[in-house]
C-alpha cells in the first residue's frame, strides 16, 4: 500500500436529510499518525460525517480516499475490515464474556468450530496488557469500567492493525485518572501507526492530547490547522460559533413572581445537588453538551428516573411518576422521539391524544369527532405536513413527528413544558415554527424548560440560562445583551 | 474458547465481598440442590410405584432406570441451552421428539436396519431444525410463533404416519416390530446400562465441548449478550442461531429415536409437554432467559434435578398430582431463576 | 420539503381513510369469503345448513378465549394459560356445586354451595390465575411464554386434583345444567353463541370506542412511550392478564354447564387455537396492531377450514397440518399486503 501522507482525504463529502443539509460540501485530509481532533457543537455535523466514514449512512455525494484508494463502505462490519474502526459510547462489547472472548470475537484461529489457542490470542493480550496491564484476561468484560471496557476495545482495534481509530465522547464517562491513562494509550497508538480522530467537546482535551484540529459548523467545514497554531479556547470557540448573532431575543417586561417549579438538591447517579426555580411564563434554559446531564435532569423531575432531594410543584411538593407529573400539570417532550415520544406504527389522529385521553372522550368513552376535532386542530396549529390525519407517524419527517410529539404535550394542557433537545433533527422551517409555538405559550403564562446542546437555541428562547457540565449546575444568568457566548461555550466545556 | 466460571484471579478481582459470595452461591447451588433432593427421596420410602423397587430410592436399580429415562430430557435440554443463551427458543421439541420415534419405529417396522433407520431418524431431525432455523432467521417470524407453527406442523407429521386404527406405530396384523428394536435403549451393555445411555453421555460431552472449546459456545454468548457487537465483529447470526437451532432438532430426533427403542413401539404423542420439561431444567440451570449467560453442565444438571423431582413425587403424591406439581415447579424454577441471575 | 399544509379537512381517500386493522380484516374476509367458495365447490355437503351454522357456532369457545388472547397478544404478550383455566374452572364449578356429603364417593361430593355462589367463586379462582400471571409478567419481567406455560399447567393440575384425575358429574343441582343448554327459541342455537357473539360486539366497542381500549394498542405500539405519556402500564396489564382468565373461566363454566360435568382434560390445545385464530385474524405479534373483529373472522376462517376437511374426510390429525400451514400463509401474506400498502 502507497504510504501517502494523508491516511484519509475528504472530498466534497455532501450528507442530505429530508429538508437539512447535515454534512454541507466538507472537504479536509487528515494526517496520517496523528490525533486528529473534530469539534463543533451540537448539529455541527460531527456525528453524521462519523457515520459516514464507517459506513452507517450513505453519502448523499462527494468522496473519501483511505490511504489514497477510494473507500465507500457499505456498514460498520466493512468499514472495521477495511481498517476504519470506532469507539463508540455505546460500548460494543458482550459483557457476559471474558476480555479474552472478546478480543478474539470474529478473529479466532479454528479447526472445524474448535478455537485453537494460536499465538493470535496470547499477541492480543500483550498488546492490552502493554496498554493497560491491570486487567486480566480472563475477567468477565461486565466487571470491568467503563475506561477499562473501552481499553478492550481500543486493544482489539489496535491489534487488528486499524489505520484509522475514531473515538467518539471517550471520556464522557470516565474520571479524571482514567482520562490521562486514556491519553497515554492515544500517544502509544499514534506510535504504532494508529490515527486516532478523536471528538469531544472538552476543549482542554483537544488542546491536550490532539495534533490538529478540524472545526465543523452548521454542516461546513471552517477550518483545519494544527494545534499549534490555534490560539487558545477562544479562537476555537470563535470558529464554533461564528459569528451568529442572538438578537432575537426580547426581554419580557414584567415577570411573573409566582414560582411554578422548585428543585432543591436533585441529585442521582448522574446529577449533583441541583438547584434551581422556574417561574410562571418563564421560559429556562439548560445548556450543556454531550454528558452534560440534561437529559437526566428532565426525566427526574419528570419521574420517569429516581432520585434525591426535593422538587414542588405550584408550591406543593410531590412525588413523580409520568402519570402523577403529567396530572400535576408536566409534559416532557423526551430526547428520543422514535422510541420514547411516538408510537410510530399508530396514525397522528391516535398519538396527539395520548396524554390527555379526556380531551378526546367522555366519561372513558372516545368521540370520534372529538379525536378529530383535536387531531386537525394541532395539525393546523402547529402546521404539520401532512395530507390526513391518518398517516402513521413513522412516515413523517423527523420536524413533523416533533411537531407530533409538541402537540401531544401541548393537548395536554400542562402548566410546565419540558422538552429535551426540541429540535433535533428538524428543518429550519419548522425548527421557526416550533419556537414561535413556545414563544407563544409562554406569552399565554406557560413555563417552558428547555434543554438543549444548541446555543443558539437557548439564546434565543430563553429568558434564564443554565449551564451543566459534567451533572453539574456551573452557572445561570438571565439572558440578554450582556450574556457572552464564549464564556458559556469555555463553561460548558470544563473550564471555569 | 476459555472458562467463563470466574476462576481464582477474576474472583480476586471483584472488589465487593458480596460479589464474591454471590458468584460462589451460583456456581455450587445446583449441586447443593442436587444432593438435597436426592437425599430428600432417599429417605422417603417407595413403596407406591411399579417399576421401583421397594425400599430406598439410592437403590442401584434405581439409579439405572433413573438415568434411562433422564438421557432424553438431558440431551434436549443440554442442546436448548445453546439456543436460550443466543436468546432464541424452540417450542417444537416435543412435536420433534415424537416425530423422530414415529419415524425411527416406522422403519424398524417395515425392516430396514438399525443403523439405516438412525441414519434417517437423525436427518429428519437436521431437516425440522433446519426449518425452524429459516422460519425463525431468514423469514423474520418471531421464534415463539415460528416454533408455534412446527410444533403443530411436526405433530401433524408423526400423528399422519401412524395409520388409521392404531395409536402408535407398532406390531400390527402380520407385522411384528422386531424384538432387537429394543437393543438400543435396553438392553445391557454395560452395568446394567443401554447403549443409549451411552450414546446419550456422548452426545452430553459433545454438547459440553462445544460450548467450552468451540465457537458455538461463544457466539451463542455473544449473539444472547450484545448482538451488535457480535455483528460488528462478523459473526453472522442468522447463519449461527440457524446452526443452533439444528443441534436442537438432531439431539430431539436422537432422543426420540431412543424413546421408541424403550417403548418398541413409535407414539406420536409420546413427547408432548416435553418443552415444560426443558424450559424448567433450564432455569434451573441458572440460564439467562435474556442472553448471554448460561452453561451446558448446569443446565444438564437442573434436568437431572427435575428429573429426580418429579419421578420422586411420583412416589409420594397420586398421579393426578402431577400436573399441578409440574406447574408449581416451574413457577419455582422462575422465581429461583430470577434470584439467581436477576431482572431482565 | 416542508410547505404550509394544505387544506387537511379535504377528505382523504376511501383507501387511506380505512385504518391498517380494518385493511387487514377487510382481507382476511375476502380470504374467508374465498375459501368459502372453494369449499362449495369441492367438498361434498359444504352447502348444507346446518354446515354453514356450524361454522359460526362451532368455535365458539375459542372466539371467546380470543378476546382475551387477542388483546395480549397485542401488548406483545402470550397466555397458554386459558385452556387449563377453562378446564380447572369447570371442574370448580362442578365440586362447588355438588351437593355435600351424599355419598361414600369422595367425587360425587362437593361443597354444597348454592349454584350463583359456586360459579362466582370459581370465576375468582380463575382471575387468580390472572393475577399470578400479571405478577410474574409485569413485576418480574418473565416473559408470557414460559410463565403461563406453567399456570396453564397449575389449573390444569387443579381441576386434576379436584377430580383425582376424571371427572365429576354427580349430585348436580338442577339449575346446572341450565345455561349451557339454553337455546334460542325455536332453534338448536345456544345460548352460548349469543353470549359470543356479545361479548366480541363489546369487546370491539372497548377496543375501538374507549379510553381503556386504547391503551392497550399504545402499550403495544410502544411501552416506554405509553409509561412517558401517562399510560399505567402495570395496571393495564394486569387487568388484561386477568380478564384473559376471567373469560377462560367463563367460558369453562358455560362448558361444564353444558355436559353437566366437570372433565379435568377439557380444552386441551385450546390456547393454541386462540393464538391460531388471532394469528389468522391479522394480529401481529410486533405489537400494537389488531383487532378482535380479526379475531373473529380468523376463528370463521378455522372453522370453514375445519369443516371442509372433515368434509373431504380428511383424518382429524390433519388439523394440525392445516393450522400450521394456515397461520403460516396468513403471517406472510399480512405482512406483505401491509408493506405494500405502506410503501
Amino acid at each position: 500500500m502507497a504510504s501517502t501522507e494523508n491516511v484519509l482525504e475528504i472530498r466534497d463529502l455532501v450528507k442530505e436529510f429530508p429538508g437539512v443539509r447535515a454534512v454541507d460540501n466538507v472537504s479536509f485530509d487528515i494526517k496520517r499518525n496523528t490525533v486528529h481532533c473534530l469539534v463543533g457543537e451540537n448539529g455541527a455535523g460531527k456525528s453524521t460525517l462519523i457515520k459516514i466514514l464507517t459506513g452507517a449512512y450513505d453519502r448523499t455525494s462527494g468522496s473519501t480516499l483511505l490511504n489514497g484508494r477510494e473507500y465507500v463502505p457499505h456498514d460498520p462490519k466493512d468499514a472495521r475490515e477495511r481498517g476504519v474502526t470506532t469507539l463508540y459510547q455505546e460500548l460494543n462489547v458482550v459483557d457476559e464474556l471474558t476480555v479474552e472472548d472478546n478480543l478474539t470475537l470474529g478473529l479466532e484461529d479454528t479447526t472445524f468450530w474448535f478455537i485453537r489457542k494460536t499465538d493470535k490470542v496470547s499477541d492480543m493480550i500483550a498488546v492490552m496488557n502493554s496498554i493497560e496491564p491491570s486487567i486480566h484476561p480472563k475477567q468477565k468484560v461486565g466487571s470491568l469500567s467503563v475506561a477499562q471496557k473501552q481499553i478492550v476495545e481500543i486493544s482489539k482495534a489496535a491489534a487488528t492493525e486499524a489505520d484509522v481509530l475514531i473515538m467518539d465522547e471517550p471520556t464522557a464517562a470516565i474520571t479524571e485518572g482514567e482520562i490521562e491513562r486514556l491519553f497515554e494509550i492515544i500517544q502509544t497508538l499514534r506510535e504504532q501507526n494508529v490515527t486516532v480522530i478523536y471528538i469531544s467537546h472538552r476543549l482542554d482535551e483537544i488542546f491536550e492530547i490532539g495534533d490538529y484540529v478540524t472545526v465543523l459548523r452548521d454542516g461546513k467545514h471552517i477550518d483545519t490547522k494544527p494545534l499549534s497554531e490555534v490560539d487558545g479556547r477562544q479562537e476555537l470557540i470563535r470558529m464554533m460559533i461564528g459569528r451568529t448573532v442572538f438578537e432575537e431575543y426580547t426581554p419580557k417586561e414584567e415577570t411573573n413572581p409566582e414560582l411554578v417549579l422548585e428543585v432543591r438538591n436533585l441529585r442521582n447517579h448522574k446529577l449533583k445537588d441541583i438547584s434551581f426555580n422556574i417561574r410562571k411564563g418563564e421560559i429556562v434554559g439548560f445548556y450543556g453538551l454531550v454528558g452534560a446531564g440534561k437529559t437526566e435532569l428532565a426525566r427526574a423531575i419528570y419521574g420517569a428516573d429516581p432520585f434525591e432531594g426535593e422538587i414542588l410543584l405550584n408550591g406543593q411538593p410531590y412525588t413523580p411518576t409520568p402519570q402523577k407529573a403529567i396530572e400535576a400539570g408536566l409534559a416532557l417532550v423526551p430526547e428520543e422521539r422514535r422510541s420514547e415520544g411516538l408510537f410510530t406504527i399508530l396514525t397522528i389522529r391516535n398519538n396527539i391524544p395520548v396524554m390527555n385521553m379526556e380531551s378526546i372522550s367522555n366519561h372513558g368513552w372516545i368521540s370520534a369527532s372529538k379525536e378529530r376535532g383535536v387531531a386537525e386542530e394541532y395539525v393546523k396549529k402547529l402546521n404539520i405536513a401532512t395530507d390526513s390525519i391518518e398517516k402513521e407517524a413513522a412516515k413523517l419527517s423527523g420536524g413533523n413527528q416533533q411537531k407530533v410529539v409538541l402537540s401531544k404535550c401541548l393537548n395536554a394542557d400542562a402548566d410546565l413544558l419540558m422538552m429535551d433537545e426540541p429540535t433535533r433533527g428538524v428543518d429550519v422551517g419548522a425548527k421557526s415554527e416550533i419556537y414561535n409555538i413556545i414563544r407563544q405559550l409562554a406569552a399565554a403564562g406557560k413555563s417552558i424548560m428547555i434543554c438543549s446542546s444548541e446555543l443558539p437555541e437557548i439564546m434565543n428562547l430563553c429568558d434564564t440560562i443554565h449551564l451543566l457540565f459534567d451533572g453539574e449546575l456551573k452557572a445561570s444568568m438571565p439572558n440578554g445583551d450582556d450574556v457572552d457566548s464564549e464564556e458559556i461555550l469555555h463553561i460548558v466545556t470544563g473550564g471555569d | 474458547m476459555s472458562d467463563t466460571i470466574p476462576s481464582k484471579q477474576e474472583l480476586a478481582y471483584q472488589q465487593d465481598r458480596s460479589d464474591i459470595i454471590r458468584a460462589n452461591i451460583k456456581r455450587f447451588y445446583i449441586y447443593f440442590v442436587l444432593a438435597l433432593v436426592v437425599v430428600v427421596f432417599s429417605v422417603v420410602r417407595l413403596d407406591e410405584v411399579s417399576w421401583f423397587e421397594r425400599g430406598h430410592f439410592l437403590n442401584p436399580n434405581n439409579i439405572i432406570n433413573l438415568l434411562r429415562i433422564a438421557v432424553p430430557i438431558i440431551t434436549v435440554s443440554g442442546a436448548f441451552t445453546f439456543l436460550m443463551i443466543a436468546e432464541y427458543i424452540d417450542l417444537s421439541i416435543g412435536s420433534t421428539m415424537s416425530l423422530a420415534s414415529v419415524i425411527f419405529a416406522w422403519m424398524i417396522l417395515n425392516g430396514f436396519s438399525f443403523p439405516v433407520a438412525a441414519v434417517v431418524t437423525i436427518f429428519a431431525g437436521l431437516i425440522m431444525g433446519t426449518i425452524n432455523g429459516l422460519l425463525v432467521m431468514k423469514l423474520n417470524i418471531t421464534p415463539v410463533i415460528a416454533t408455534l407453527i412446527t410444533l403443530s406442523l411436526y405433530q401433524g407429521i408423526a400423528l399422519l404416519i401412524v395409520p388409521d386404527g392404531t395409536s402408535a406405530i407398532k406390531s400390527i396384523g402380520e407385522q411384528t416390530m422386531p424384538a432387537w428394536i429394543n437393543n438400543y435403549a435396553r438392553e445391557d451393555v454395560l452395568f446394567g446400562l443401554p447403549m443409549a445411555f451411552f450414546v446419550g453421555i456422548a452426545i452430553v460431552i459433545v454438547l459440553i465441548v462445544l460450548q467450552r472449546r468451540t465457537v458455538i459456545g461463544k457466539y451463542s454468548a455473544a449473539i444472547g449478550g450484545n448482538k451488535t457487537a457480535a455483528e460488528l465483529s462478523g459473526i453472522n447470526p442468522v447463519y449461527w442461531v440457524s446452526i443452533l437451532y439444528i443441534i436442537v432438532g438432531i439431539s430431539a430426533a436422537m432422543a426420540g429415536m431412543a424413546r421408541a427403542s424403550y417403548m418398541s413401539l413409535g407414539d406420536p404423542l409420546s413427547s408432548q409437554g416435553m418443552e415444560l420439561w426443558v424450559i424448567i431444567a433450564v432455569l434451573l440451570g441458572g440460564t439467562k432467559f435474556t442472553g448471554g449467560e448460561g452453561q451446558v453442565e448446569k443446565t444438564i444438571i437442573g434436568a437431572i434435578i427435575i428429573i429426580v423431582v418429579t419421578v420422586g413425587m411420583l412416589t409420594v403424591i397420586p398421579a393426578y398430582w402431577q400436573t399441578f406439581a409440574l406447574g408449581a415447579v416451574l413457577l419455582i424454577a422462575v422465581v429461583i431463576n430470577y434470584q439467581l441471575v436477576g431482572e431482565s | 420539503m416542508a410547505t404550509t399544509t394544505e387544506n387537511v379537512q379535504a377528505k382523504p381517500s376511501l383507501g387511506s381513510r380505512i385504518s391498517n386493522e380494518m385493511f387487514i380484516v377487510l382481507l382476511m374476509i375476502a380470504v374467508l369469503v374465498i375459501l368459502f367458495v372453494i369449499a362449495a365447490i369441492f367438498v361434498p355437503g359444504f352447502m348444507k345448513g346446518q354446515t354453514i351454522v356450524n361454522i359460526f357456532t362451532s368455535n365458539w369457545y375459542i372466539i371467546i378465549i380470543g378476546i382475551g388472547v387477542t388483546f395480549l397478544l397485542i401488548t406483545k404478550n402470550f397466555d397458554l394459560s386459558v385452556g387449563g383455566v377453562i378446564a380447572m374452572t369447570g371442574v370448580l364449578s362442578v365440586y362447588f356445586s355438588q351437593a355435600a356429603n351424599v355419598s361414600r364417593n369422595p367425587l360425587a361430593n362437593g361443597l354444597g354451595l348454592p349454584y350463583p355462589v359456586a360459579i362466582g367463586l370459581a370465576l375468582i379462582c380463575a382471575m387468580g390465575i390472572g393475577l399470578v400471571n400479571a405478577f410474574f409478567v409485569v413485576r418480574l419481567r418473565v416473559p408470557s411464554i414460559i410463565i403461563t406455560l406453567g399456570t396453564m399447567m397449575l389449573a390444569r393440575g387443579i381441576g386434576r386434583i379436584v377430580t383425582q384425575g376424571a371427572q365429576r358429574n354427580t349430585s348436580l343441582p338442577d339449575e346446572f345444567g341450565l345455561i349451557g343448554n339454553m337455546t334460542l327459541p325455536n332453534t338448536t342455537i345456544k345460548i352460548y353463541v349469543v353470549i359470543m357473539v356479545l361479548l366480541v360486539i363489546i369487546a370491539f366497542v372497548w377496543e375501538r370506542k374507549t379510553v381503556g381500549g386504547r391503551r392497550t394498542y399504545f402499550i403495544g405500539a410502544n411501552s416506554s412511550a405509553a409509561r412517558l405519556s401517562g399510560v399505567g402500564v402495570a395496571r393495564h396489564l394486569t387487568l388484561l392478564f386477568i380478564m384473559s382468565s376471567f373469560l377462560a373461566g367463563f367460558t369453562g363454566i358455560l362448558m361444564a354447564s353444558e355436559y353437566k360435568a366437570g372433565i379435568s382434560s377439557r380444552a386441551m390445545g385450546y390456547e393454541f387455537d386462540a393464538l391460531v385464530v388471532s394469528l389468522l385474524g391479522g394480529v401481529s405479534i410486533m405489537g400494537g396492531f389488531g383487532s378482535v373483529l380479526g379475531m373473529f373472522v380468523g376463528a370463521l376462517i378455522l372453522a370453514v377450514v375445519q369443516s371442509a376437511a372433515t368434509g373431504l374426510l380428511l383424518s382429524p390429525e390433519w388439523n394440525f397440518i392445516l393450522k400450521a400451514i394456515a397461520v403460516f400463509i396468513a403471517i406472510m401474506a399480512q405482512g406483505y399486503f401491509l408493506r405494500r400498502r405502506v410503501g
